[in-house]
This record gives C-alpha cells, sequence and structure tokens, in this order.
C-alpha cells in the first residue's frame, strides 16, 4: 500500500492545486464548445465515428499481420521497418540507429512518452528538443505531460514567461503577451530544425496497404521536424494501424473532431524517404527531405492485451483526448490521475503493457465508475466497464 | 480469497466489502435496525412484487456520520486507512462501530429514510399492492462488483436470488438506484435463468404521472442531479423529468453541458467517498455549484449516496438555503397538496 499512499498524496496535491482547477476550467469550457461547433459543422462525423470502431475492432486482432504488411510496403519503397516486442527492443533498435553526440529534434508522441524516449536519448549523450509548444514547455520544467494533447495544460502563462526567461536567458515579465512567448519558442527552435541530426514522430493512424503514416499537428512543427533533417524515425505503437488508406482517413478525421477541431491546420502523410528522379530519371533519395526514414512498429503488451475480451477496449482509443475534459476527477487532478496514459485507458495500460500493478491499481480505484467518458468517446469506449473488470483482475488475479 | 490479492484494493473498500459478505448490509449495521423505518406500515412479507429498500437510505445516518468521521481523518495525519482497519476490528470483535458512530453523531433518523416511506406512500396512492422483506432483505452486494471482488459479487447475488424466490418474489420495485442497476443488469450476468422482473421507482410513477394530480405546496424552481446509475447506467433520464414537468408549482431548471447523460457525478461514485473522502467532498462542492448555478432552490436527486454528497457539497459551497430532497419526497409531498 505504500505506493497508493505515495500516489494518494500526489492526487491531494493536485486537488489542492488552484492553477490546475484554473487551466481546466477554461480547458473545459473551450473544448465542449469547440466540440460542439465542430460536430454541428459536420455533422457527418457521428456516424463516421461508428464505422471507426467497426474498423478498429477489425483492424486490432490483427494488428500484427497489418504492422508486417505495412513493413513489407514500407521496405518497397526504401523505408526501413522493424517490430519491436518490446520496449527495450524499441529502445535498442533506436539506439542503434541513433548512437550518441546527436541532435535530434522531436515531434510529441504518446507511445515515445510510454518508453521515455526522450530520457533514453538523453541519457546516450544526445541533445534532443521537443518542439510542441506544450511539450517544450514541461520538458524545460523536469514535469511529466499532462494531458494526452495539451502537455501543458496545467501550466498557466506567467510561468511559462518565467520559465523561459530562465531557458532563453532573455527576461519575459509576467505580464508577456502569449504571441510574445510562442515567438520566442519558434525562434529558439528555427535553426535546431536546420540542425538536427535526426527527427523523431509518432504517427496518429498508420495505413497497412501503403504504409502511410498519418500525423495530425496544427503548429507545424511536425512537419519542420520530419521534413528538414536528413532522417526521420517513428515510433508507433501497433493498435495504430488499420488496413486500408481508406480507412486512415476516416480515422484521422474522426480523431481531430473529437480533439475538438472542425479542421487542422496540417495533415502530414509519410510513407517513405524523400526522393527525385529529375536528373536523368535517375531515382535518388534524399532531396528535400529525409534521406533515411525508418519506422519502428511497437508490440510491447499490445497483442496480448487484444486478446482480452472486455480490457482490448482500450486499443480502440483515438487519443482524441475527449473523456478527460468529461471525468470530473481529471479536471481537478490533470495528469497526476494517470500514468503516461491518463483514466480508464491510462489504468489498462498500467496494467497490461507496462504491466506495474500497483501503479494500475492505483488509477483504477481513482475512477468513480460514473460513465460520463463514455457518453463522449467516439468509439465508446466503456470507462466503468473496463475500470471494474480491471479491479476485478487486480483483485481476483484473473 | 488470499490477503496478497487483496492488498491492491484500497482498505476502505474491503471494510465495505466484508460488511456485505458477514452481515449483509454496507455497514455491518444490525438488519432490525435497518428495517425500522417500515414498522408501522403493515407491509406483507410474502408477496409476488416486493419494495427493495436497499442499503443506502436504511443505513444513511449511519453512513453520513461515518463518512464525516472519515473525512476528518483525512485530512489529519492519521489518513483514512488506519480508522478504516480499526472499524475493520470493531466488526470482527462483535462491535458496531457504525452505531457508536451514529449515537456521536446523532441526527434524526426519520429524515434519512423518509424517502422510503414516501415511496411506499406514493406506489400505494398509485393502487399498487407489494411487499418488503424487512430484516429478511439481502444485500445486493453492488460494492463488491465494484470492488472487484467479482466471485463474492456472484456468490453473493446468487444467494440473494434465492432468498428472494424463497418469498415467492417475482417482481421488484426499486429505489436506489445502484441496486435496481444490480438487481436488474448485474445479476442476469451470473445467475443462469434469472427472472425476476425489475423496475426503478421513477419509472413505476412516470407510467401514471399523467393520470396523477400533483400539486407542491408552493411555487419553486427545482434542478433536477441525475445519479450516474440511474442516467447513464440504467438510462432513466426522461422518466424523473417527466415526473416533474407533471407536478403544478414546479419549473424545472436543466442545466446546460451537466445534466442527463452528461451530468456531473457528485463525487461518490463506485466507492470513490470511501477511498478518497476530501476529495470526494471536494467533487461534491463542484457539483453543488454547478446546481446552484440554475438558480434553483431545491435540488432534486434519488440516490442516498447522492443526497448525503450534494447536501454536503451545499452547505461546504455555501449555499445552505437550497434544499436537497429526493424525487419520492417530492412527489408524496405534491399528493398532499
Amino acid at each position: 500500500m505504500s505506493e497508493f499512499k505515495a500516489y494518494k498524496k500526489k492526487i491531494m496535491a493536485a486537488a489542492n492545486d488552484d492553477r490546475i482547477h484554473t487551466a481546466l476550467s477554461r480547458a473545459i469550457k473551450s473544448y465542449r464548445a469547440n466540440t460542439d461547433k465542430a460536430l454541428k459543422k459536420f455533422p457527418h462525423t457521428v456516424k463516421m465515428a461508428e464505422e471507426v470502431r467497426q474498423i478498429k475492432e477489425k483492424a486490432i486482432p490483427q494488428m500484427e499481420a497489418l504492422a508486417k504488411q505495412a513493413a513489407e510496403v514500407i521496405e518497397e519503397h526504401n523505408g526501413k521497418a522493424y517490430i519491436a516486442r518490446t520496449a527495450e527492443e524499441a529502445l535498442t533498435i533506436i539506439t542503434d540507429l541513433v548512437g550518441s553526440d546527436r541532435l535530434i529534434v522531436k515531434g510529441k508522441s504518446m507511445t515515445g512518452e510510454e518508453i521515455h524516449v526522450r530520457e533514453h536519448l538523453e541519457k546516450l549523450g544526445n541533445e534532443v528538443y521537443e518542439t510542441d509548444l506544450g511539450e517544450f514547455i514541461i520538458q524545460k520544467l523536469g514535469s511529466p505531460p499532462m494531458h494526452i494533447l495539451s502537455p501543458a495544460i496545467h501550466v498557466p502563462h506567467e510561468e511559462v514567461a518565467r520559465l523561459f526567461s530562465q531557458v532563453m536567458g532573455k527576461d519575459f515579465p509576467p505580464d508577456t503577451e502569449i504571441t510574445t512567448l510562442v515567438a520566442a519558442a519558434r525562434e529558439f527552435l528555427r535553426d535546431k530544425y536546420f540542425r538536427a541530426d535526426i527527427g523523431m514522430s509518432g504517427a496518429n493512424v498508420v495505413s497497412a496497404d501503403t504504409g502511410t503514416l498519418f500525423m495530425i499537428e496544427n503548429e507545424g512543427n511536425v512537419r519542420l521536424a520530419t521534413g528538414a533533417p536528413p532522417v526521420h524515425i517513428a515510433l508507433v505503437g501497433m493498435e495504430k494501424l488499420v488496413p486500408t488508406l481508406g480507412d486512415a482517413f476516416k480515422v484521422a478525421e474522426v480523431t481531430w473532431r473529437y480533439a475538438n477541431y472542425d479542421i487542422p491546420s496540417y495533415v502530414s502523410l509519410v510513407s517513405g524517404p524523400s526522393k527525385t528522379g529529375d536528373i536523368e530519371k535517375v531515382t535518388t533519395y534524399g532531396a528535400h527531405g529525409p534521406r533515411d526514414f525508418h519506422v519502428i512498429f511497437m508490440d510491447a503488451g499490445r497483442t496480448e492485451l487484444a486478446r482480452h475480451p472486455v480490457l482490448r477496449q482500450a486499443l480502440y482509443c483515438l487519443r482524441c483526448g475527449g473523456c478527460l475534459y468529461e471525468c470530473p476527477v481529471f479536471a481537478m487532478t490533470a495528469g497526476h490521475f494517470g500514468d503516461s496514459y491518463f483514466a480508464s485507458v491510462g489504468a489498462v495500460w498500467a496494467a497490461m503493457v507496462t504491466g506495474d500493478r500497483e501503479k494500475a491499481a492505483a488509477i483504477a480505484y481513482t475512477c468513480l465508475t460514473c460513465g460520463r467518458c463514455k457518453v463522449r468517446c467516439p468509439m465508446q469506449i466503456d470507462g466503468p466497464e473496463m475500470i471494474t473488470e480491471l479491479r476485478k483482475f487486480l483483485a481476483e488475479g484473473e | 480469497m488470499n490477503s496478497h490479492t487483496r492488498d491492491l484494493i484500497p482498505p476502505g473498500l474491503t471494510y465495505l466489502a466484508d460488511n456485505i459478505i458477514t452481515r449483509q448490509n454496507i455497514l455491518g449495521a444490525s438488519a432490525e435496525a435497518g428495517s425500522r423505518w417500515a414498522k408501522d406500515l403493515e407491509l406483507p412479507k410474502s408477496a409476488d412484487t416486493i419494495f427493495f429498500a436497499g442499503c443506502g437510505y436504511q443505513y444513511s445516518s449511519q453512513l453520513e456520520s461515518l463518512m464525516s468521521l472519515v473525512r476528518t481523518m483525512d485530512k489529519s495525519v492519521i489518513g483514512t486507512e488506519l480508522p478504516m482497519r480499526l472499524a475493520g476490528l470493531f466488526r470482527k470483535l462483535g462491535v458496531d462501530p457504525a452505531g457508536i458512530y451514529h449515537r456521536l453523531f446523532s441526527r434524526s433518523r426519520d429524515a434519512d429514510t423518509r424517502p422510503l416511506r414516501d415511496a411506499v406512500t406514493v406506489l400505494r396512492r398509485l393502487g399498487l399492492e407489494f411487499g418488503y422483506l424487512a430484516e429478511a432483505e439481502p444485500c445486493c452486494g453492488a460494492s463488491l462488483y465494484f470492488t472487484g471482488l467479482r466471485q463474492e459479487f456472484s456468490r453473493n447475488a446468487r444467494q440473494t436470488y434465492e432468498t428472494l424466490k424463497s418469498f415467492g418474489v417475482k417482481r421488484i420495485i426499486g429505489i436506489v438506484p445502484s441496486c435496481t442497476y444490480a438487481l436488474r443488469d448485474l445479476f442476469p450476468q451470473c445467475i443462469d435463468g434469472y427472472d425476476l422482473e425489475v423496475r426503478h421507482f421513477t419509472e413505476v410513477v412516470a407510467e401514471h404521472s399523467s393520470s396523477m394530480e400533483l400539486k407542491f405546496p408552493r411555487d419553486v424552481r427545482v434542478a433536477y442531479h441525475d445519479p450516474c446509475q440511474l442516467g447513464r447506467f440504467l438510462g432513466i433520464i426522461d422518466e424523473p423529468r417527466k415526473v416533474l414537468k407533471a407536478i403544478k408549482g414546479i419549473t424545472l431548471m436543466d442545466t446546460r453541458w451537466t445534466s442527463g447523460q452528461w451530468a456531473t457525478c457528485c463525487g461518490g461514485g463506485g466507492g470513490f467517498e470511501a477511498v478518497f473522502p476530501a476529495l470526494s467532498q471536494v467533487l461534491s462542492v463542484n457539483r453543488a455549484r454547478e446546481l446552484a448555478e440554475t438558480g434553483a432552490e431545491i435540488v432534486v436527486t434519488q440516490c442516498p449516496g447522492c443526497i448525503m454528497q450534494l447536501e454536503t457539497g451545499l452547505k461546504e459551497a455555501g449555499f445552505d438555503g437550497i434544499e436537497v430532497l429526493d424525487l419520492a419526497q417530492i412527489v408524496a409531498m405534491s399528493l398532499e397538496g
């Protein structure tokens, strides 16, 4: 119970932190209003979400085969693809590809967070820059992400100003305008993209038939991080694979819509390294984009989880983050209610993927089982059902 | 079950679970105390249709006293786990801790069991014939299910089913949402050939609400709080609103984002208040504010847990003037009007 006690202390400290509630209550209000508006503007999304649920139900049991199929297509197009059975295997592959003393620019990736890839690369002696603004802030703060889409959701702008003053060696008073802070981050990171040896990313969805990675974003950092450096390494959880390119478009659209965007600014589709045949029709790699393109498909407990009749639902999660805005506990504690992933999906992940039963129990018993997450979820993931099943699994050991 | 597997369950929940297993009620109190509210109502014990009162209301005064003690402890240095363990020890020694707490923090028990008496009055006014098992009423064991003790839950469910059958029960009218949910949706999952027809009090009343003359004694603005298990789990969302709208003098104030299937939990869901008493109170204050912002003078709900949470939340948030009433009370008051 000692880990539970420490966790409870952390939860209560968060619940007593007014910054979290202020930031979250603003975020919840705007999430609900934006999503409402986006769904009214594109009403077909609700039906499409049902279709995507069916796509995921079909894809999850065969994700291993889909990963192999995608890997073959990627290799045919001069990319390199890897299947990592475990988190350790994925880290070994990355170690071999990266080595040390390299400059790396990184897009936000939950799968990367799951295996602590940034910390791993830093330990190897690499210089790693998170380029997503929220992720950049929490990297510099040394704090874990507090939301899957908005990792720095708990940090008010006064604190960002203080942090940037330290990091950039330039004074930003507490009342610095947000636009000035955003411009400062842009300025600070600008040359890193072009000096970087390697760009790293995840993917929101991958089509197995074409080996295409879909990356949804608004800032443009993923475009730069995966386009400017000579090498692109993508780490993808196997649950992100769907059979066809058509399926992937549907998954992508539903994901961003429930992530409160009517239309995101950028969706990058990447299927291979940069190439040209413009001089004498001789195919040459590394034209303007990366010469080397590596994709790692990681299992790490996912295929085992896919065999569980109830808990497999967690693999349908699109990471839109909608459920978190509906969770009364999350509104008070943010990402402290979770591990790498949050709330009910986070509890299942802790138990089945990262395999930390004590942590899983702590998260599982923090759930109210109130079920409002399910009402929001485009995949109709039944939070209370997963949580009670997980409690049974933890209490009865099966 | 070995002790190792229980290590992962927070002690507050194992305390409640042990009470169900050994005493057939969530607090480990005596069954005679639980059924006292119905002493003068002369409800038959053997009947086709029974009213299932559940632990929540019958033991709510004890539960409230226990929780207020636990909350105080949770905020202090002692922590909640110790008192929960002590309580378990008391129970093993045959001491009735809930009874002790009840005497310590005594309040009128009439107020707590009032929804049950009112529900009986309303159902009788509808011309329904039904019984009540009184001290023989078994515990549905829903807490076992939500704690994760599925085997214990299944065993308890089969035992409960046998008890109900032995009294000739065919139909059940439930009033506590979690008991009704367990009896209607969870029992069939672990009992072959489960044949009890289970309905909630509000469904029965809603069916007849148009034919009833209902008038509340005064004009009031009312906000309705959907209990999670009644609304989202059992899907009973329109019925309570239909009943409230049928009552003259009542103006229903629904919140925009947070009612019906989107209703915010009171903070007491799934045994949460026993594991995180202090945080549970914070959540009750949040919900109380949402309801108070509608301008309501009365908050109506129908779950003993929600009532306790919302009363605490409204008081803590400084809305002492807003009353929390059970739907059964509101309907009973409107019959008299």
